[in-house]
């Protein structure tokens, strides 16, 4: 049997139950009781996965394997890189706004070759 | 002459068949993901980029209006909400009434992004990705339009900059309140959750972090738009719409951990939004100095960012003189998708725009 609004009888029985359903789920998820379990649960989390990393880190230096870890520390350090050159390609461009996009002065002169001795003395 | 119940029964009959067929079809369609949406599609051009930050112009329209649009997307998701199917986009609308439409997409952020700030955002990108759309159009002044948390990023540069070339700033969802924030902010607010908690070892807040504060709003409402899509199945149009919709809202990005520490200490706990003031980049930055028309646009059954937390903007932000509110019926999307965004919100607020910018007397191509 139809509903109201062309809505089929049992959709309105779900979106009810969802609702009854749902609005203690909600209460219950924005609880302080939750908020401290989610925070507990997260420190015990990385506390366990700092612990496993650094046994796994341990075993595979034993091999001389580089661990999850050691490419970490490498893209941190590859995000630092990229970091500094990205500020620095913006100061560039910060000066090339100020002064006016001026057009690139001309390359400068290749020095001459040596002369050889024999040509100096003409 | 009214039809017999009997031949009532019978087109109820046929129409049941074929939307049992057509149902079935578009099931094995979804399950068998063969029918992915096009999210995104309207053309477009980037025009500057840093980072992962992108600026895209759109094209396709004819430009009437001499000031064109930046919009300043969200940190936390993905701006294709503003461009969900062609026919059902905020940009494509935009365009289509001739505007010539920026949109600033702060892209996949990830570890190489874990030392943005607020001032990042603010002070070095925002300031010459407008430089860029003044390059690009040889416009003297813009509007600036920010959607959720870019309206917060539009709204510190508006008014942090003495120079800031723009005739509007818009901002749409946008918060100021954080103490209102509801459930979302609840545990930061009080300190039963950390910022560190929530960082992992790259800096950055996770995507799926992001995505979990956004699920524990309404944990169980996944199971009514599942409902409400079986009974809707045999559609396309709502299938189109309900699987663009669904992709958006698991699509959160990655959010750089020293933005987060800011937001949570000054915004959330201090609440120095509400103050009128907040020190940013060595300055105060003081939210009455926005030189420009500020519309603030909010939806009042808004469930993300309440209207409690959006009302403020109206006697916070810019001069008294040049505020306006424009409150609107809908949720959160009521900017970007259904029926209410393309009747009545984003008429409106395109009606708004048109009336504060100055219209070209030869229109150009877009």
């Amino acid at each position: 049997m139809a509903a109201t609004n062309d809505r089929p009888a049992w959709l309105d029985a779900v979106l009810k139950l969802e609702r009854a359903i749902g609005s203690r789920v909600e209460s219950v998820v924005t609880s302080d009781e939750f908020f401290d379990f989610t925070a507990h649960a997260n420190r015990a989390r990385k506390r366990f996965s700092e612990t496993f990393e650094g046994l796994q880190e341990e075993c595979l230096h034993l091999f001389n394997v580089p661990a999850g870890t050691d490419v970490r520390r490498l893209r941190e350090q590859l995000s630092r890189v990229e970091r500094e050159l990205e500020a620095l390609t913006l100061s560039l461009a910060d000066q090339a706004h100020e002064t006016g996009d001026k057009p690139k002065a001309k390359p400068r002169p290749r020095p001459r070759p040596q002369t050889t001795s024999a040509d100096a003395d003409e | 002459m009214s039809p017999t119940s009997r031949d009532r029964q019978r087109s109820r009959l046929d129409r049941e068949v074929e939307r049992t067929l057509l149902r079935t079809r578009n099931g094995i369609r979804l399950v068998a993901g063969s029918s992915g949406p096009r999210v995104g599609a309207s053309p477009k051009d980037v025009v500057w980029q840093r980072g992962r930050a992108e600026l895209w112009r759109y094209h396709g329209g004819e430009v009437r209006y001499a000031q064109p649009i930046l919009i300043v997307f969200s940190l936390v998701s993905r701006s294709y909400i503003l461009d969900l199917r062609p026919g059902h986009s905020t940009v494509e609308f935009f365009v289509g009434q001739g505007f010539d439409v920026f949109l600033l997409d702060w892209g996949v952020p990830d570890e190489r992004d874990a030392e943005n700030s607020l001032e990042t955002y603010v002070d070095t990108y925002l300031p010459r990705a407008i430089d860029a759309v003044r390059r690009e159009t040889g416009c003297d002044e813009i509007t600036l339009a920010g959607y959720c948390l870019g309206g917060t990023i539009a709204t510190l540069y508006a008014s942090g900059h003495d120079d800031a070339p723009l005739r509007n700033l818009v901002l749409l969802a946008c918060p100021i309140d954080f103490g209102e924030m509801g459930a979302m902010v609840a545990g930061l607010l009080d300190g039963r959750v950390e910022v560190e908690d929530v960082i992992d070892e790259t800096g950055m807040i996770p995507a799926k972090t992001v995505y979990g504060g956004f699920f524990m709003q309404a944990p169980t409402v996944e199971v009514a738009r599942h409902a409400t899509l079986l009974d809707r199945l045999w559609s396309d149009e709502y299938v189109d719409g309900w699987q663009a919709m669904a992709q958006w809202s698991r699509d959160h990005v990655p959010f750089p951990g020293t933005a987060a520490r800011q937001i949570i200490d000054l915004f959330i706990r201090q609440n120095m939004l509400m103050s009128g003031s907040v020190r940013l980049g060595g300055r105060e930055i003081r939210l009455a100095e926005a030189r420009c028309d500020v519309l603030n646009a909010f939806a009042v059954k808004d469930n993300v960012v309440p209207m409690s937390a959006v009302e403020p903007n109206s006697r916070l932000v810019g001069d008294p003189d040049r505020r306006h509110e424009l409150r609107l019926g809908g949720g959160h999307v009521t900017f970007s998708t259904g029926r209410q965004a393309f009747q009545h919100t984003l008429p409106t607020l395109s009606d708004w725009i048109a009336a504060h910018s100055d219209e070209l007397e030869t229109p150009k191509e877009g």
